[in-house]
């Protein structure tokens, strides 16, 4: 039996629990080269005293079953002890710094001298009342506005101990080239959701860079982001309203939406920043400033309307809500491009959703009209895109064209007033280029319709 | 945005039950440093006469903190006493540094001699509850968990003891920059006021009962008088802190927010205008005293803020 007071076990004990707990290997490796010197230790070190058991000897020799040499460099796991090893270690550097001054006990009188040296007695000055720099700097700053993102300051999670935090590096897309070559470090408590994230790190980019407008946070979305700070463009912001922890990645990227209700959409602030150039320039040359004036809006509305007509076949994708038979809501992307209209439920882990909504496809053929329906107190607006069901419905039928009458049927969707609009005025401008069959057919029913009416007025 | 220099003479800590000690623009509300405090929860806090040193009154320990670095930890560590410092406070020249504990000690350290014996220790019956240093800088007050009150006379050592009421713990002592008035404040919430009259050189000071009364209907918590002795405020568990005025101590304001929970702490801008507090429900707030009302929120501590240190500076 191997004990304590062994030398050559508590030797082969030590060499063991070194190359067991070594993650470089290297220790492994300049045993081997003792070979010799442990042999001569075996013969110098009368292994066991007491020959009684011989079974051991084998054992000995093996040093360990489960311990191989090997000369290459193997990759081994970290050991436990290695962890903490180097935790100890970090917390002796973090101490190290700190200068440590222990209570003792005085144990000599101090002298007279000591005290008066000590013990100064001063007399109660009465302070002339003075301005203090605080007041006058409060109330200097009393006028600024609040920081808008006051609020998510209770998510900033530095210097937590006991609480769970997640840290990031968050890339500003939005400032200026040389800005935003290091990545903002942010800390924030587990808890918050990825729009109080946001939050939080626009609290910090405002105090640090306070000439940029920044806006409110709906704005802005958090993208999977490299570490060299480029934005994975292939994914969709992470879920405003999901909680940080549900997302691994400490390296994102806030992009500011040029639409806060666009999910994916890249700022087309270039354009806009060449148009201020041309207007600037002829700025100059005009004489009557009211003139001029008029001149760049009616021209900014031309523009305006020519770009979205021109824009209206291009892709683009909008949060909307559908509003169902039952009149329930359910959030929904709708997809609109000149060849065909999808809508697509968000995705929503819940497994109780009330009502739920299948991903509908609709060919641009299909549509037939689209309309505004009325428009809330709240500022929202609801809408309507007819189609034709029967198309719709009759996918293999040859020549849809043929088909005598067809009914129409449609979508009830609400969505605020400024992207409804938008909506809808795409969707116009995409029918008016067309002009499909179900849309020609449509006009023909209503006006059909309407001389019905009059007639029977 | 102030340039260093400016910004470094107008010092906002707080620290409590979260193990962080915050540094803040006052004016802008925003946190620009966060400090750990790993090992505790925050008992009280101080800034050094020179502006330099932030000490924290820990379990155990007293930390200090570089103010002017952007170190997060503490970079001297008083250590070897047993239980919750309760108290720490320092002579105006910055000599010594004093705290009291629930070991029932007070302690002096010697902060400008290299050697690190220590000048004075002063015991107690009870565990400490406060300690205040009068503006002659010679005499200390300690309050302590029995309701006693001791002066005690740091260059002959002498003690004298004052029971203003038994059964009841003092849990804070202040004493005006005049030193003409003592203020003490126990767990029933009742502010008891001394006159004193500071002695000739090395005479003690002599303290006669003035006042007492109802401040608070709980524990009250702790008491400051403004620099130019025109209020004393109290704070306490009754989710209030309260402005008085010192000519006849009739209460001047109520500082009260919904939902603000227990305040600890307070202090007062220089000129006696404004006075900061410190409350359970994870923020300072700043408050006009003219107007009584709250200027600003100052909002980022996850837990009960429970201590805040201020310095302000005269222009």
């Amino acid at each position: 039996m191997a004990l304590y007071d062994n030398k050559y076990w508590l030797l082969s004990h030590i060499r063991n629990s070194f190359i067991s707990t070594d993650d470089t290997g290297m220790c492994e490796l300049i045993m081997t080269g003792e070979e010799g010197v442990r042999k001569h230790l075996k013969q110098s070190l009368d292994s066991y005293p007491d020959d009684e058991d011989s079974e051991d000897e084998d054992d000995l020799s093996h040093e360990s079953y489960d311990l191989q040499l090997d000369t290459d460099f193997p990759l081994r796991y970290r050991s436990n002890t290695a962890v903490r090893l180097e935790k100890l270690e970090q917390v002796k550097k973090r101490t190290g710094r700190i200068k440590h001054i222990k209570w003792e006990t005085n144990k000599n009188e101090l002298s007279e001298e000591q005290i008066d040296q000590l013990f100064v007695k001063k007399e109660p000055k009465v302070i002339e009342p003075k301005q203090s720099l605080f007041s006058k700097t409060f109330k200097e700053h009393k006028m600024m506005p609040i920081n808008p993102y006051m609020d998510y300051a209770k998510f900033d999670g530095s210097g937590q101990v006991n609480l769970q935090v997640k840290k990031y590096r968050i890339f500003l897309t939005m400032l200026p080239e040389h800005q935003r070559n290091y990545p903002l470090a942010v800390c924030c408590t587990s808890s918050a959701k990825i729009q109080e994230l946001i939050g939080l790190i626009l609290l910090k980019c405002s105090t640090m860079y306070e000439d940029y407008p920044w806006k409110p946070v709906n704005n802005y979305g958090l993208y999977i982001t490299e570490e060299d700070g480029e934005v994975d463009r292939d994914f969709p912001n992470l879920d405003p309203r999901e909680n940080i922890a549900k997302f691994g990645f400490a390296c994102l990227g806030l992009v500011e939406h040029s639409d806060p209700s666009k999910c994916v959409s890249f700022g087309n602030s270039e354009t806009v920043t060449i148009r201020k150039f041309d207007y600037n320039d002829k700025k100059g040359k005009d004489s009557s400033k009211q003139d001029q004036e008029k001149q760049i809006t009616t021209d900014l509305h031309l523009m305006d309307v020519h770009k979205k007509a021109m824009e209206a076949p291009l892709y683009k994708s909008f949060k909307v809500y559908m509003i169902n038979k039952m009149r329930a809501k359910v959030e929904i992307h709708l997809g609109i491009s000149g060849e065909k209209i999808e809508i697509d439920p968000v995705q929503k882990n819940s497994k109780f959703v009330l009502v739920k909504q299948k991903p509908i496809n609709h060919d641009m053929d299909m549509i037939a009209w689209c309309e505004p329906i009325e428009t809330t107190k709240s500022n929202k607006m609801t809408f309507k895109i007819i189609y034709s069901h029967s198309f719709a419905n009759a996918e293999n039928v040859s020549s849809p064209t043929l088909q005598s009458s067809a009914s129409f049927k449609s979508y009830e969707f609400e969505a605020d007033q400024s992207i409804a609009e938008e909506i809808v005025n795409k969707i116009n401008l995409i029918l008016d280029l067309r002009s499909s069959d179900t849309r020609k057919e449509y006009l023909a029913a209503q006006e059909r319709k309407y001389y019905k009416k009059k007639a029977l007025i | 945005m102030f340039d260093k220099s400016e910004m470094d003479q107008v010092i906002l800590a707080t620290g409590g039950y979260d193990h962080t000690i915050k540094l803040w623009h006052t004016h802008s509300g925003i946190c620009y440093r966060t400090m750990q405090h790993a090992e505790s929860q925050v008992n009280a806090l101080e800034i050094t006469p020179d502006k330099q040193l932030l000490a924290a009154a820990s379990y155990q320990h007293i930390y200090m903190y570089d103010l002017n670095s952007n170190n997060s930890n503490p970079i001297v560590n008083y250590d070897g006493i047993t239980k919750n410092v309760t108290d720490v406070g320092f002579e105006v020249d910055g000599r010594w540094m004093y705290s009291g504990g629930e070991d029932c000690r007070v302690r002096l350290w010697d902060l400008k001699s290299k050697g690190t014996q220590c000048p004075k220790i002063f015991e107690v019956q009870a565990p400490v509850t406060c300690v205040c240093l009068h503006p002659n800088q010679v005499e200390l007050f300690v309050g302590d968990q029995s309701g006693i009150i001791y002066r005690w006379d740091l260059k002959t050592d002498h003690n004298e003891q004052l029971i203003p009421e038994s059964d009841a713990m003092i849990l804070d002592i202040a004493i005006d920059p005049l030193g003409t008035h003592m203020a003490a404040v126990n767990n029933k919430g009742r502010c008891y006021i001394w006159s004193l009259k500071s002695g000739q050189i090395d005479e003690p000071t002599k303290m006669n009962p003035k006042h007492k009364f109802d401040a608070h209907k709980r524990h009250a918590l702790k008491c400051e008088f403004s620099p130019d002795s025109r209020y004393l405020v109290t704070t306490s568990a009754d989710q209030t802190a309260k402005i008085w005025n010192t000519s006849d101590f009739s209460l001047r304001q109520e500082l009260k927010q919904e939902n603000q929970r227990w305040v600890w702490d307070a202090a007062f801008s220089s000129d006696s205008q404004y006075v900061f507090t410190a409350s359970s429900d994870y923020t300072a707030k700043i408050w006009n005293i003219e107007k009584g009302t709250m200027e600003k929120e100052y909002a980022g501590h996850q837990k009960a803020v429970t201590a805040l240190a201020f310095r302000d500076c005269a222009v």
